[in-house]
């Protein structure tokens, strides 16, 4: 059973509720990552940004105070590469220049006066000279030649010079990228894994739904005596399959009591007409004349149609209640056909009337034939009261998938208008004809009990038409009534 | 020929019963299992007729029971069920038969000679049936009156092969229709009769004196006298 839930896994319900499931899961996280990232990023901006602005106004301060000599330059430089030795989130770099940072004042003439860093210092100049910088408020700054922007902060001093203290947003990146890249990781672990953990629970969970639905449809076909498995967990699948099977007991019950009352109402009717039958035949035996015998012969015919009319009565109240019960056995209805056929031509041509079959090969299904024989010979005792002479009747047998389909067409009149809206009810041709009304009632009981169907109406031309489907499946069921009923041991 | 009839309703044993010893049975009746039990054990029957609605136990349990009591005459069940029980069928392949409800008495008798022939040693097959001047061959399927072929269907020369085998009885149309079509059906049409008059048309054709007896409301005879 279990390689048959793995083959449809895509259309499953497990697949689409984990799926679902993953797919929140993995949103939700990711939505709680962005923040964490932001939360970070902003941090570390915050923490550089204190320090730029605390450097730069130590730069600011030392470059007041230091005498503006020959070795102006070099203490100034000396105190910016310090600074720029006690850099934030710094990593180790393998150039021994530091590029991280960067030194730089202007005169106030805007000319460079002072630099302290990697390369020249033009690039630098001309990036801060393109945009304008605000003292106090670190900005960002994407210099030529360098991949990753600095954050620069200023300062003007007294003398009128400006000072610029720039630093590299590299490491501040790079440890922002590791910690997506770390994140990324085990985000996509926790998915697969969640994925996995829900899919593998719900479709065991679901495949116990299943194996009651395939349980349950099988029981409502083959016996009611076989129930559905159940499991011992208190869960709501235990729930579901207790409550099947409960209701299945019910079922059972009231099915069991219609046959007790079906049975019981044919015992008490049929004792009777048993003894008046065997009485009529005795005083028929025992009458010489025929005008005597005349009354007691129709009798006995009444009789005889009373017992049938009895008998599928009784068949069509339990196909009503899905309760009719199936000998089954391998009938060939193409072989079956042609004999009923052959039983009816004589009868048929005496009347007129011409009948044909158009059947390709036989047709095997498991059915009950003794309905099946009653079931044509219906149709049959039908078109002979009912079609006017001259008429003529085609049977079509043939496979359409896993259905058999059995017509009977005729070119006579058709149903009236008045009957058709009421063809399978009981007793609809009634009083006005020597039948007794149930043919389509029975024809319809008899396909219904099979697990098929029947189509009755008028051909548009003119005419009558039955159309009887009957499912080929009738063989799988007896299989699997059985496995169901070693399921349920 | 000694038989045993267990029946609970008065009036269907009444019936039987004279009707059985007109067919020339010596018939005893019970309307009870336990009677029934009783009867079995002490006379030795050469069949039996149970019927499976009894007040005391179920007919199944009885035939079993006699069964198991060293009774091996075969059983002829009546069944008012409509839907003959599964077990009823196993009996039939042991050899037993089994009869619905309201039957006609000529079915009863021809089912009644059929299980006694079935126990008795089988002898050898005859390959020709002759009834009066009408003479059937069984083995090239030609039927022959007063010598001259009647130029028989093979479904024409089955229904003449089952009036002959059952020639002087009575056979009714549902006995027809079970054993030469192969079906149990009630055709509340005329379908067994217009078989019946074609086959009388070759049979009783050309100024013969008629073989072929219709007694209404009960079926047909060939007549062997």
């Amino acid at each position: 059973m279990s390689s048959k839930i793995a083959s449809p896994n895509m259309h499953s319900a497990a697949w689409r509720i984990s799926l679902w499931a993953t797919l929140a899961f993995a949103c939700g996280t990711m939505l709680v990552f962005v923040f964490l990232h932001n939360f970070v990023a902003d941090d570390i901006q915050r923490r550089s940004d204190a320090w730029l602005s605390g450097e730069v106004e130590v730069l600011g301060d030392v470059a007041e105070r230091t005498p503006k000599d020959a070795l102006y330059d070099r203490v100034v430089g000396e105190v910016a590469e310090l600074a720029g030795k006690e850099v934030p989130n710094k990593l180790p770099s393998e150039s021994t220049s530091n590029d991280s940072v960067f030194f730089l004042q202007t005169g106030d003439d805007g000319s460079l006066k002072l630099w302290v860093g990697a390369g020249n210092g033009r690039p630098n100049l001309k990036a801060i000279q393109a945009i304008r910088i605000v003292p106090d408020h670190p900005t960002d700054l994407r210099v030529g030649g360098f991949d990753v922007p600095f954050r620069v902060a200023s300062i003007r001093i007294d003398d009128g010079t400006n000072i610029y203290l720039g630093l590299s947003e590299r490491d501040e990146l790079r440890v922002l990228r590791s910690l997506r890249v770390r994140f990324f990781l085990i985000w996509l672990l926790l998915v697969l894994f969640g994925f996995g953990i829900v899919f593998f629970t719900t479709r065991r969970m679901l495949s116990h739904v299943r194996e009651i639905t395939e349980a349950a449809s099988r029981i409502g076909h083959s016996d009611l005596n076989a129930r559905v498995p159940t499991t011992e967990r208190n869960d709501e699948v235990g729930h579901l399959a207790r409550t099947l099977n409960r209701m299945l007991d019910r079922i059972e019950t009231s099915i069991h009591q219609l046959h007790t009352i079906t049975d019981s109402l044919a015992h008490d009717l049929r004792s009777p007409l048993t003894a008046i039958r065997g009485k009529l035949e005795m005083s028929l035996s025992a009458v010489d004349q025929a005008e005597q015998a005349e009354p007691i012969v129709s009798a006995i015919e009444e009789l005889d149609r009373l017992t049938e009319f009895l008998n599928q009565s009784l068949d069509v109240a339990e196909s009503k209640a899905d309760a009719l019960r199936l000998t089954r056995s391998e009938v060939d209805l193409d072989e079956l056909l042609r004999i009923m056929i052959d039983l009816y031509e004589p009868s048929m041509s005496e009347k007129g009337l011409q009948i044909q079959l158009r059947s390709e090969d036989s047709i095997h299904i498991a059915a009950d034939a003794a309905l099946i024989h009653r079931m044509v010979a219906n149709i049959f005792d039908n078109e002979l009261k009912h079609l006017p002479a001259e008429c003529k009747i085609t049977m079509v047998l043939k496979e359409e998938g896993e259905s058999i389909v059995l017509i009977c067409e005729d070119n006579g009149p058709g149903f009236s208008e008045e009957v058709l809206p009421h063809l399978f009810e009981r007793r609809v041709r009634g009083l006005e004809s020597n039948g007794h009304g149930l043919g389509l009632a029975f024809i319809d009981a008899v396909a219904r009990a099979h697990g098929g169907t029947v189509k009755a109406g008028n051909r548009p031309n003119g005419g009558a038409r039955i159309e009887v489907m009957l499912p080929r499946t009738a063989r799988e069921f007896a299989k699997a009534s059985i496995a169901v009923r070693q399921g349920a041991d | 020929m000694r038989l045993l009839l267990v029946e609970d309703e008065i009036d269907i044993q009444n019936f039987l019963r004279s009707s059985l010893q007109e067919a020339g049975y010596q018939v005893e009746a019970a309307a009870d299992g336990k009677a029934a039990e009783r009867l079995a054990i002490d006379g030795q029957y050469d069949i039996l007729i149970v019927d499976l609605g009894l007040p005391d136990q179920d007919g199944i349990s009885l035939i079993l029971r006699l069964r198991q009591l060293g009774v091996r005459a075969p059983v002829l069940i009546l069944s008012a069920r409509r839907s003959v029980d599964d077990r009823v069928r196993g009996l039939e392949q042991g050899g037993d038969d089994y009869l619905t409800k309201p039957f006609a008495l000529a079915e009863l008798l021809a089912r009644l000679r059929n299980l006694l022939k079935r126990n008795s040693p089988p002898g050898t097959e005859a390959t020709r049936l002759r009834v009066l001047d009408l003479e059937l061959d069984l083995l090239r399927r030609e039927a022959t009156r007063s010598g001259e072929n009647l130029q028989l269907t093979p479904q024409e020369f089955v229904l003449l092969e089952y009036l002959c085998r059952n020639a002087g009885r009575v056979v009714t149309r549902s006995m027809i229709l079970d054993k030469v079509w192969g079906m149990r059906i009630q055709p509340d049409t005329n379908v067994v009769d217009v078989h019946i008059y074609r086959l009388r048309g070759k049979v009783d054709g050309h100024g013969q004196q008629p073989l072929i007896r219709t007694l209404r409301g009960v079926g047909y005879v060939l007549k062997d006298r």
